[in-house]
């Protein structure tokens, strides 16, 4: 073992808990990273699984091959195939079987009334295969229904509404359809897929209320006799099959299907939990960083004693970095298994609330392994290199000096760096924001800033501490005075010690002003653009279930308190080659209960072979009334539409809206997002409220809101969304602080004989606890402050960047009471952070402190 | 608590009785003090020397409430330590004991003045009129006008010393503690801390207790008490420098431990 590796070894030994807090904070980013890789492979794994369950009795299916994908849609729309294909296929050598499989919405209600599922996975309806193997689930209990009306569920949903055998409930499609539940089916052993849920009917009943036509199918699964391979299959079907329609194998399938959900949400999620993961260790890296300075610092004599007596700076560096290494490893080890251990929590826990996850074995690659060791090691190494660096600089004959405390810190080439950074940060963003809006710019200014704000941390400190801490002065006496100076002392400390928490607050703050903006664009919309009085619409989050009953409208607009209820229905279309979103609706009505802004030509006679468009899409196509424009439908036509309106305000309505008429023939399932009426003049808001709820319960009672109430709905998930967004960020918050702590504890080490002395001379135990929390306390308003400065800048940017990228307008809003509880989490944390070092310095024993050398 | 003071030369400031301390147990157990009884009285300038390891540093410990008897009993004026807790301990400090160290009086963070009315700042007050005029006047003494809104780290060890003994009778203790307050001193800068605590003894009738092992510093004080093997073996009236010693020298031809 040569020197330097002996000496920081005894150096750890000694020293075990000036460590303790980087191993902690690079053992809790460790973690989360690996936890966040395991927990997609696994994820990943087990949707391979399903979907491999899914399919695999399923050897070939024949398919439309077109499919319309509108922006911000993941599935794109597939054209359904005509199942009078079954012959010719079942005519095709190799064939053993083919039946039609008919997809759909339908929506269960409950034995308590309330619809099953719909928050987020999908709510399958279909046909009901007698085939064994082509059927993905498999019966369980019961038996297959056999005629109109009856139904088998998956045991799961039965379960999730208490329905049973024999139970008689309703079927959202989404019109209502009385259905009676014969059997249980299982899916994979499972009792279900995920949390889908599954209602299987006769074929003649999902024809009538899954398809737009009898004779329709989303596709038709083959099943291959003894000895016919799925390619062999697939290429004996592929002549039989008409143009536009296609066979892939079962096999493609299931990867298509995990590949989508791999591609859209789980890539999503997991990259999500990257930046997350990323946000922590940069954290850490502050944190550690301090920790070494620190370290360093106060062994400044131990090392110009080394120095002096003969150790090269090589030496003295390697064994600082020798130390690091060890913490690195072993935190980062630790971390691993602490990942493992998230990932498996993670695994029972979302279940468990409800989120979609299917089971499985954790599934640990050697990626999900190294790369976060890898990383872990890094970020501490990293992390120490400068402090080791500058352990090897020292003097020998610092060793005859008194131990200097690094005084450093607000130099003059700091502060003009600093703000020629921040200048140039703003310079950018603004650029990025007003002048020629690009995200690309705003976020390099974005990140700029940042590296602005860490620069002139210890610039800033010494003056913000001050400001900060002037109120102590008075409330808190000579205590209050001593924690300010004390959090004075060595600005360069404080300010990388409340770059931590910065960093964090920033995060935190960015996501609450940007929640807020998004949520304040949703009532600006919903107030400037919904015109009625009340809506019917479904959850606004994941596949809605079923959506509304096209009958719903209608129902509605009976009643005799109300005077217009208009039904949204979705389509899509390819114009110009682009797959868009189209509003299925009656324009007539839609112009009474939303405000379309200036409507040029009229929204009165679109008939058949007319729409209306918003005035940005419009120019950005270069039409104009009259014209015409040719939309492809999935079904393969095409068909030309005159424009007769271009309207103002595209909001809710959407960017193109043709009638319910000259949808019809295209349309699939048919289905409305969102019903929106007026009440009659003089009709008062309960009354008219009431009257649509009447309507409404034969309709799978879904909810009726006001105005107020759908603006908020509609911003729902973003609430939800910050709530997932601040558990993931508290442990970027709970690194930083406990950098606070370790560096306090440092610092009670270091003043020790300071500590006696006051003692001495009469602080009490609990004024001298006061005294470190308070400098805690101050640290971590300084971080607070400047990370709610950072972060409300960027939520700005973000906001505006936001605005400019996108057509409809962004607001921005900084929401007050937020950010308040913000700055008290940050005080709050700050004085629990100074909880431990407070003890540890009350309990210093006074002669001991004075007879420290 | 009793802030009255005993200014008559027949009171008593502070005093142990029976005092034992022993540190360690079993085998390597060292009895620090051995049944030591001693009265500081008020009003007087006590030195207590020894050789090391004598005891005397644990001697001012104990007496000043920063360290706890085994057996025995020490007080300051009538109120006996080992009955207070450790805040009634601190808050007895704070308001009836003056503390001079050998090194590392100060508060770095805080100015001279500031420095100055440490304890009575820990105290919480804002200094009535009568304690305002008595530090203005022993700022005076000091000599330290001119540097009271200094810090510690822009002052030499000599001034520092002299700020902290400005210190510890700012707050118009019953006893000063002093323990080898010279010690970190060149002679000449000595000299005027031990100038100054003799002057603040005679002239302002203040109590100072301290432990030294320089005769020359021991000169200064009103009697000198001698320890040797946590015992009091001796005292002497009047000191001067060379009478101390001889006293001193009679320890080492005995053989004490050094």
């Amino acid at each position: 073992m040569n020197a330097s590796v002996r000496i920081s070894a005894s150096s750890l030994r000694a020293h075990k808990r000036r460590f303790a807090g980087t191993f902690l904070a690079v053992l809790l980013g460790v973690a989360f990273l690996a936890g966040t890789l395991v927990m997609g492979d696994t994820l990943r794994a087990s949707f391979d699984t399903m979907f491999g369950n899914a399919t695999s009795g399923t050897d070939a299916v024949v398919r439309s091959a077109n499919t319309i994908t509108t922006p911000g849609e993941s599935q794109g729309v597939r054209q359904p195939v005509d199942t009078d294909l079954v012959t010719a296929i079942e005519k095709a050598p190799g064939v053993a079987a083919a039946v039609p499989d008919i997809q759909g919405a339908g929506q269960l209600i409950g034995a308590d009334g309330d619809p099953i599922g719909g928050a987020g996975p999908p709510t399958l309806a279909g046909n009901w295969i007698d085939d064994t193997k082509l059927n993905a689930y498999q019966l369980a209990e019961g038996r297959a229904p056999s005629k109109s009306g009856e139904v088998v569920v998956n045991r799961g949903a039965a379960e999730q509404g208490d329905l049973k055998i024999g139970d008689t409930t309703t079927l959202r499609t989404p019109d209502p359809v009385k259905v009676t539940i014969v059997g249980l089916a299982t899916f994979g052993g499972e009792d279900g897929m995920a949390q889908v849920t599954y209602t299987g009917m006769t074929q003649a009943d999902a024809e009538k209320y899954l398809t737009a036509k009898p004779g329709e199918a989303a596709s038709i699964l083959v099943r291959a006799g003894p000895g016919t391979g799925e390619r062999e299959l697939v290429d004996a079907l592929t002549p039989v099959l008409p143009k536009g329609v296609e066979a892939i194998t079962g096999q493609e399938l299931a990867a298509e299907n995990t590949d989508m959900i791999s591609g859209q949400f789980l890539t999503l999620f997991t990259t999500f939990l990257l930046v997350f993961s990323g946000v922590a260790l940069l954290v850490a890296t502050f944190s550690i960083h301090n920790t070494f300075a620190i370290v360093v610092a106060q062994r400044t004599r131990e090392n110009a004693l080394l120095r002096a007596l003969g150790a090269s700076r090589r030496q003295v560096t390697a064994s600082t970095l020798v130390e690091a290494s060890v913490v690195a490893v072993t935190a980062s080890a630790a971390g691993l298994a602490g990942g493992i251990g998230i990932a498996a929590g993670l695994q029972a826990l979302f279940p468990a609330i409800g989120f979609p996850f299917p089971e499985g074995d954790l599934v640990i690659s050697g990626l999900s392994m190294l790369l976060p060791l890898a990383v872990g090691i890094v970020v501490c190494l990293g992390s120490a290199l400068l402090p080791a660096v500058r352990a090897g600089r020292t003097a020998p004959l610092a060793a005859l000096r008194e131990t200097a405390v690094d005084q450093s810190g607000a130099s003059r080439t700091r502060a003009v760096v600093g703000t020629g950074l921040a200048a140039l940060a703003v310079a950018i963003t603004l650029t990025g924001v007003i002048v020629s809006p690009s995200l690309w710019l705003a976020g390099s200014g974005a990140i700029l800033a940042l590296a602005a704000f860490v620069v002139l941390g210890p610039v800033a400190s010494t003056t913000a501490v001050r400001v900060l801490g002037s109120p102590l002065d008075r409330l808190r006496g000579v205590t209050g005075g001593l924690a300010r100076r004390n959090a004075l002392r060595s600005p360069k400390r404080t300010a990388a010690t409340a770059s931590a928490l910065m960093i964090g607050v920033a995060v935190v703050s960015l996501f609450t002003v940007f929640g807020a903006s998004l949520k304040a664009t949703m009532d600006q919309t919903v107030a400037r653009s919904f015109a009625g009085d009340v809506a019917v619409s479904t959850p606004s989050f994941g596949a809605g279930g079923s959506g509304l009953s096209p009958k719903l409208a209608p129902a509605i607009a009976e009643r005799p308190e109300v005077g217009t209820a208009v039904g949204l229905g979705r389509g899509v279309a390819e114009v110009d080659g682009k797959g868009r979103a189209l509003t299925v609706t009656d324009p007539v009505a839609l112009e009474r209960t939303f405000d379309l802004g200036d409507v040029q030509g009229s929204m009165r006679d679109l008939g058949t072979d007319g729409i209306a468009i918003t005035e940005n899409e419009a120019d950005k196509q270069g039409l104009k009334t009259g014209d015409t424009a040719q939309l492809a439908f999935t079904d393969g036509e095409k068909e030309t539409f005159t424009v007769r309106a271009v309207y103002g305000q595209s909001e809710l309505a959407g960017d193109y809206v043709i009638t319910r008429d000259a949808w019809a023939p295209h349309r699939t399932q048919d289905s409305d997002t969102l019903v929106a009426v007026s009440f009659k003049d003089g009709v008062s808001a309960a009354d008219g409220k009431a009257a649509v709820e009447k309507a409404a319960a034969a309709y799978g009672n879904p909810e009726v809101q006001t105005r107020d109430e759908y603006a908020q709905s509609a911003a729902g998930g973003i609430d939800m969304m910050l709530t997932l967004v601040y558990a993931l960020l508290a442990l970027a918050v709970l690194i930083a602080l406990l950098g606070i702590a370790n560096t306090l504890t440092l610092a009670v080490h270091e003043r020790t004989r300071e500590l006696g002395l006051l003692r001495a001379v009469g602080q009490t135990r609990s004024q001298l606890r006061a005294m470190v929390r308070w400098e805690s306390v101050l640290v971590a308003a300084f971080g607070t402050v400047g990370g709610l400065a950072l972060g409300g800048f960027l939520g700005w940017v973000l906001v505006k960047a936001s605005d400019g990228a996108s057509d409809s307008a962004f607001a921005f809003a900084v929401p007050p009471v937020q950010l308040a509880v913000v700055a008290l989490v940050g005080l709050a944390a700050g004085a629990l952070a100074g909880w431990r070092p407070a003890r540890r310095a009350a309990r210093l024993d006074v002669l001991r402190a004075i007879a420290t050398e | 608590m009793s802030t009255a003071t005993a200014t008559k030369g027949t009171q008593t400031a502070a005093r142990v009785a029976d005092a034992v301390k022993v540190y360690g147990s079993g085998d390597t157990a060292v009895r620090a003090l051995d049944g030591v009884s001693v009265t500081f009285p008020a009003g007087r300038f006590t030195a207590i020397m020894g050789p090391s390891g004598s005891g005397k540093s644990t001697l001012m410990h104990c007496a000043a409430g920063l360290d706890t008897l085994t057996s025995g009993a020490a007080f300051i004026g009538d109120t006996e330590l080992s009955r207070l807790d450790d805040r009634r301990l601190t808050l007895l400090r704070r308001d009836r004991i003056g503390f001079v160290f050998q090194a590392f009086n100060l508060v770095p963070t805080l100015t001279v003045a500031e420095n100055i009315t440490l304890p009575m700042d820990l105290a919480g007050g804002r200094g009535d009129g009568s304690s305002g005029e008595w530090i203005d006047a022993l700022v005076d003494v000091v000599g330290l006008r001119d540097r009271l809104h200094h810090r510690p780290s822009e002052l030499s060890g000599g001034q520092q010393q002299r700020v902290a003994v400005a210190r510890a009778f700012a707050g118009q203790p019953d006893v000063v503690f002093a323990d080898e307050p010279t010690g970190n001193l060149d002679s000449r800068s000595g000299e005027e801390v031990l100038n100054l605590l003799g002057r603040a003894v005679r002239q302002m009738d203040r109590t100072v207790v301290m432990v030294t092992h320089d005769p020359v510093a021991a000169a200064h004080a009103d009697e000198v008490v001698f320890l040797a093997d946590g015992r009091l073996v001796d005292r002497m009236e009047s000191p001067t420098a060379d009478k101390v010693l001889d006293r001193m020298k009679a320890f080492d031809s005995k053989g004490a431990p050094s």
